[in-house]
């Protein structure tokens, strides 16, 4: 056999990385939108390239630096990436010339294969802190798995800070409708990561496999496919459901919830982790879609389709049981005792995820009830810069009527100060203050906003000051 | 079976079960749960080192040494989560246990595999 080197495994890292995530960000498809909401168009995407370049992916973020912005940035850009392997159609069809062209656009293989060249740094950057969080050792056996997944039924199920911080919201209508704008990107394509592994070749955990994907899939009746179900929900409270409208308004960890799903099947060694947090979600969702139930009747009495989550409250009190013992517990008979860590540590990864989820959204309806205070505290804030107490680098902006800040968030508080014009300032879905000359906004660190320009031009001043509470002793 | 979840340092670090104290261990080479009493004379092997050339753990009263690397494989099976850690003890489901906190040695109270890269 003649020689052929050593084998050279891809990697892309350093300038080359931000090179290509650059080139496949910059795509027409994923430059800013002038509106708010994208209008039945799957294949639009805001990945604001224009800042990419500034962020360095070529490390893994730590626990701490999770809801910063690279996580954002990298999660928008995975979900679109997955997503070039899923099929999406406009609702009004592909006969508008502009949609074909952004159909074979998004579908073609300069767009597929860019994506694929940057999907393995970026998974690196936004799931490598779970490598950290998570730790399995010791010798598991197929009794001490079953004896530690089943533990999971007793565990008591309270009501999640998401839950909660829409009961004690505000506005616990817009709440509402924010918490089922986070599900669209998993809810309108559910079951997708895992048809990912309903491929190949692999025994009877392969037929149990499937049938968990037709149950989904509403056992090819249309009217009864889980997506369907959701999109009553969504129509019943006044939301749209074409495909990622509401793209803008999508936390970073609510994207991460779902790419984690992503990654893992698209990742096949990382299968046995799949198994893991397939049953944990599937055995936590029979109480959580009560409750899910019961919160949003309570919130939009005698108006709300439910059906979504009342099928769920039913149908995933088999899929937890399938999932134990018609596919885990059979794959580790199939496969042996060291299949069992990886099962373990999906089980608990996924729990890491749905935390820092559950985090974040209770977080950022604080921060959109705030909004009013946020504003009050402009004057505080903006009084410890202008005495000279407070010293933080500024940018100086001047932008046209019309000029729409896509949604992004900052990694340390900022402050936002009018000097003249008229600005919306957005932190939410239908959450918005109106900033005149001399007032402005406190922006919290991690907290997803935009705004948009009011006036004929708008003259206006961030100043980072890291921590906005140190400006006010 | 019995599953248990316990503290990975500070408050509750340290379970008992049918008298025998258990603690989890974050050494250099992996972590893992430790039995916290020496099979030898009963010596404090939460406050045992590793030694700096060999995987082995050894006991501070008697210098009795004992693989990390079988502990890391063979060992009670568990999963860390952040600062909880949760063990699958052979023992029946109803066995009484209770949680206690024991100090660990500089080396058994690990920095994570972050800190360690």
């Amino acid at each position: 056999m003649s020689n052929v080197g050593p084998y050279r495994p891809f990697e892309l890292g350093g300038a080359d990385l931000r090179e290509a995530v650059k080139r496949y960000t910059s795509n027409p498809l994923y430059l800013d939108n002038e509106e708010w909401e994208n209008d039945d168009n799957p294949y639009r995407r805001q990945l604001r390239p224009q800042v990419v370049e500034h962020l360095d992916f070529d490390r893994v973020l730590g626990r701490d630096e999770i809801l910063d912005y690279e996580n954002l940035a990298a999660q928008r850009i995975l979900t679109t990436i997955y997503e070039t392997d899923l099929v999406f159609f406009p609702k009004s069809g592909l006969s508008d010339p502009a949609k074909w062209a952004d159909f074979t656009n998004f579908y073609s293989s300069s767009n597929r294969v860019l994506g694929e060249m940057v999907r393995p740094a970026l998974e690196r950057h936004v799931f490598g802190f779970l490598d950290t969080e998570v730790e399995v050792s010791g010798k598991w056996t197929k009794d001490s798995l079953e004896a530690f997944l089943r533990t999971l039924e007793d565990r008591p199920q309270e009501p999640s800070k998401p839950e909660s911080a829409i009961r004690n919201s505000s506005d616990p209508e817009r709440a509402a409708r924010m918490w089922l704008i986070q599900f669209a990107p998993d809810f309108l394509s559910e079951a997708s990561p895992m048809i990912r592994n309903a491929l190949g070749y692999y025994g009877e955990a392969q037929s149990e496999w499937f049938k968990v994907i037709i149950d989904e899939y509403g056992y090819g009746v249309h009217d009864t496919k889980h997506s369907k179900l959701f999109e009553r929900t969504l129509e019943s409270v006044g939301l749209r459901t074409d495909v990622h409208h509401y793209w803008q308004y999508y936390l970073s960890s609510s994207l991460m919830m779902n790419n984690y799903f992503h990654y893992l099947g698209k990742n096949h060694e990382l299968f046995f982790r799949y198994l893991g947090a397939l049953y944990y979600t599937e055995t936590t969702l029979v109480d959580f879609c009560r409750r899910a139930d019961e919160l949003l009747r309570h919130v939009f009495p005698g108006t709300v389709d439910t059906q979504y989550f009342t099928e769920h409250v039913h149908i995933d009190q088999h899929h937890g049981r399938m999932a134990l013992e018609k596919i885990i517990l059979p794959v580790v008979e199939a496969c042996g005792e060291a299949v069992i860590p990886e099962i373990v540590r999906g089980f608990e990864e996924f729990q890491v995820i749905a935390e820092i989820a559950d985090e974040d959204f209770a977080r950022q309806i604080a921060w959109m009830d705030g909004g009013p205070r946020n504003k009050e505290l402009h004057a505080p804030v903006w009084e410890a810069i202008q005495s000279g107490r407070v010293s933080a680098p500024v940018a100086h902006i001047v932008e046209p009527h019309g000029e729409l800040s896509n949604t992004h968030c900052h990694n340390g508080d900022e402050l936002c100060h009018i000097v003249s014009g008229t600005m919306r300032f957005v932190s939410g879905f239908n959450s918005f203050q109106i900033l005149e000359a001399g007032e402005g906004t406190v922006i919290n660190r991690n907290r997803l906003h935009g705004a948009i320009i009011e006036s004929d031009e708008c003259v206006y001043e961030i100043h980072s000051v890291g921590d906005y509470e140190k400006c006010l002793s | 079976m019995l599953v248990l979840s316990f503290a990975v340092s500070g408050a509750g670090n340290c379970v008992t079960v049918e008298d025998m104290p258990y603690v989890y261990a974050r050494s250099r080479l992996g972590s893992f749960v430790l039995p916290a009493r020496c099979p030898h004379r009963g010596g404090p092997l939460h406050l045992a080192t590793v030694e700096p050339d060999r995987a082995r753990l050894v006991c501070p009263w008697h210098e009795r040494a004992s693989s990390v690397r079988r502990a890391l494989s063979s060992g009670v099976p568990v999963v860390r989560n952040g600062n909880r850690a949760t063990a699958v003890f052979p023992h029946d489901a109803g066995t009484p246990h209770h949680l206690t906190h024991r100090p660990l040695s500089a080396d058994l109270a690990g920095k994570t595999l972050e800190d360690r890269s």
